[in-house]
């Protein structure tokens, strides 16, 4: 990752990426969750193979974070409602056993990580605050719909 | 003897004036460049990541709330009301921070200047007082009313915040002239980075 990728490369790169994987994302919870796990954890920088291929390492990195951070964006704007239906879509989408997926995010708090460099602290802290609300509300109506839905496999988070 | 003992004491006095003078945390010298980063990062903070619009009525928009108390029971109403409390002192707090900044980068930038317009410098004073007794008030609102309890108030603060930003902006034009984006956009083009 050394010279810096040219605009045009990224702006293709962003688009196909938005064209090819993203369009199969509804949800911007699904895609910043998607967007954060192409990132490297040690370097910051994000890889994704087929992109890097058909463009360049540099474009490709470029157009992740651009789309990790529009993501973003989408949910800070997005009203509580919203998250909730997000929440309750991604929910869906993962095939978890509810309690377990409401176990794991309640104590682990996976969205934490998964804040695009350069966001403005009040902004994450909003949308972590929001994601914290959504939780206990889809946790409220999973505890009043029904109580032996709760999954027999050993909670991830003790 | 007496005498030189005396002289001893007071060059002795002198040395340990300027040592502690030199191991002092430099003040940065008035006009650096240094003082003019942070003003930029103070505005581009007030400017992108508190005072937009959008961000201001997701704050203080109370149609999440109403869903709250339509859609949960009273326990998840408590703790998004404690939520957004916390998020709005948040808010107020950080306001206020970048609004000091801002106003000492003003106070240091009009001692340079030998051209100012008293009008314009009374009126930024005037703002810049209003806007730091508003965030004062604004804080012991939120904390004692909630939320969703001030809503004129934050409307008038951001409004304030607005001029003062666009004052400052003309101040740190020089930091972005167009001609200078352009030239990065360009830029890559061939892969030379500015």
């Amino acid at each position: 990752m050394s010279a810096p990728a040219k605009h045009s490369d990224v702006l293709a790169a962003a688009d196909d990426l938005r064209r090819r994987t993203l369009v199969e994302m509804t949800q911007p919870l699904e895609r910043l969750i998607y967007l954060a796990s192409t990132r490297d954890y040690n370097t910051g920088l994000y890889y994704h193979h087929g992109l890097a291929m058909r463009f360049s390492e540099e474009a490709a990195c470029e157009a992740l974070a651009g789309c990790h951070r529009e993501a973003f964006e989408e949910l800070v704007d997005a009203s509580l409602e919203e998250l909730v239906h997000e929440l309750q879509a991604y929910l869906k989408s993962t095939r978890v056993a509810p309690n377990d997926f409401i176990v794991a995010w309640k104590g682990l708090e996976p969205y934490r990580v998964a804040v695009p460099v350069g966001i403005d602290s009040l902004s994450s802290e909003l949308v972590f605050s929001n994601l914290k609300v959504a939780l206990a509300i889809l946790e409220a109506r999973l505890m009043a719909r029904t109580q032996p839905g709760a999954s027999r496999h050993p909670s991830p988070v003790q | 003897m007496i005498g030189l003992l005396l002289y001893l004491l007071v060059g002795i006095g002198l040395l340990v004036f300027l040592w502690m003078l030199a191991r002092r945390k430099g003040a940065p010298v008035e006009g650096c460049g240094q003082q003019f980063v942070e003003a930029r990062q103070a505005l581009r903070t007030l400017q992108l990541g508190l005072l937009p619009e959008n961000l201001i009525e997701r704050i203080f928009d109370p149609e999440d709330f109403r869903y709250v108390t339509a859609a949960s029971p009273g326990e998840i109403g408590e703790l998004f009301l404690r939520e957004r409390k916390r998020i709005s002192l948040m808010w107020v707090r950080r306001v206020r921070c970048e609004i000091r900044n801002l106003m000492q980068f003003h106070l240091d930038y009009s001692r340079l200047h030998a051209k100012l317009s008293l009008l314009t410098e009374i009126r930024l004073a005037l703002d810049f007082t209003f806007l730091l007794l508003a965030c004062r008030a604004l804080r012991l609102l939120l904390y004692l009313r909630g939320p969703y309890g001030a809503r004129a108030m934050v409307r008038m603060l951001t409004a304030a915040a607005g001029r003062v930003c666009a004052a400052s902006e003309k101040s740190l034009a020089f930091l972005n002239p167009p001609a200078l984006e352009s030239l990065r956009r360009d830029s890559a083009g061939d892969g030379a980075a500015i």
